[in-house]
């Protein structure tokens, strides 16, 4: 009974892992390191309502953990980060692994929102989820989800105005 | 949704880069499993413990709470004998009233100050029972001894005690006998 739950549980990781990666990664503004930690938290709490939720919808649990996680892990104090309009480490010309370590355009940007504007934004813009479902993963008013997004993506607008090319 | 939107989308979904699920992530994520696991059975029996503490507590303290609201605890009586004539004087002032007023027609007053605590101060009765026993030991007017030890109901036993004026010269001795006689009378009858 425990070897098919715990194999049904590693098939469903191996299989989730990449996307809900890239999520935790997006609800973290690119910070691999928290993204893995939020990401490992979340499936450890899988692992104990495995059996309850295994037949139901466990990435759907999953994300709701996560998006809870990420807006309560960025509010601790001790995380130390605070959103600056420049990042104070630049990458020296020819740094091969600094360029690789370099968080992409959009996750910088998405690392100067609040953390609800960025989960509003995340799981809007990237999981597709009507504002209702939105609402109901990050525990708000759908009203108050509304607020987060339209002020996510006019900041967004702002600092993403030279990547994006307008139309026409 | 307008074209930034739209172009938003599209950037996070291929923003995205392959991550695989490596035996490290694996062993990293069991080795998760078993400190919450750990955690859980740790803050279960931290639980367990202090519930069975509250409940060790709230037994010990039961019992010593509720002592002190039974209205009819019995007292512990000293032990009286014809010897006692002397060691009931604490539990003296309920009952010294009466006795003063009724040793007064058997005139031996003489005997009344140490002899009369000796009948009564065995007794740890309400003082309502000796303010009746005056009011029916009066009439006889000669049943002063009587009247002092009438608390108990046990007439029978101080009806002798007239007689004893008679003899005048020994009422200290026979006044003495009499009360401790008859406290032990009333003692015993209290108490049976």
């Amino acid at each position: 009974m425990e070897q098919a739950r715990a194999g049904e549980y590693d098939e469903f990781v191996a299989a989730r892992w990449s996307g809900l990666f890239h999520l935790a990664r997006l609800l973290t503004g690119g910070d691999r390191h928290r993204a893995e930690d939020l990401l490992q938290e979340s499936l450890v709490k899988l692992w104990f309502v495995w059996p309850k939720i295994a037949d139901e919808a466990p990435e759907a649990y999953v994300r709701k953990v996560l998006a809870r996680a990420a807006a309560r892990s960025a509010r601790r104090r001790w995380w130390g980060e605070r959103p600056v309009e420049e990042l104070p480490e630049v990458a020296a010309a020819g740094d091969i692994s600094a360029a690789v370590a370099e968080r992409s355009r959009l996750e910088a940007a998405l690392a100067l929102l609040t953390p609800r504007q960025r989960a509003a934004v995340v799981l809007r813009y990237y999981q597709d989820l009507p504002d209702r479902q939105v609402a109901e993963v990050l525990g708000c008013p759908v009203g108050t989800v509304r607020s987060h997004a339209a002020r996510g993506v006019a900041r967004l607008r702002e600092l993403l105005a030279d990547a994006i090319e307008p139309v026409g | 949704m307008d074209h930034f939107e739209r172009q938003l989308t599209r950037l996070m979904h291929d923003d995205r880069e392959p991550a695989a699920f490596g035996p490290g992530q694996r062993d990293r994520l069991r080795a998760g499993v078993r400190a919450r696991r750990r955690v859980r059975a740790a803050r279960r029996a931290a639980g367990s413990a202090l519930a069975v503490a509250g409940l060790g507590l709230g037994l010990f303290l039961w019992p010593h709470s509720g002592t002190p609201d039974e209205p009819g605890a019995p007292h512990p009586r000293p032990a009286t004998g014809p010897s006692t004539g002397t060691t009931p004087a604490p539990t003296l002032s309920p009952s010294s009233p009466p006795t003063a007023t009724v040793s007064g027609p058997s005139s031996t007053g003489t005997t009344a100050p140490g002899e009369t605590p000796s009948a009564t101060g065995g007794r740890t009765d309400s003082p309502s029972p000796p303010s009746s026993a005056t009011a029916t030991a009066t009439p006889d007017a000669g049943g002063g001894h009587s009247a002092s030890q009438g608390t108990s109901g046990h007439s029978t036993t101080t009806t002798s005690p007239p007689s004893a004026p008679a003899s005048g010269s020994a009422t200290p001795s026979e006044g003495a006998s009499a009360a401790g006689s008859t406290g032990t009378a009333g003692q015993t009858g209290s108490d049976g």
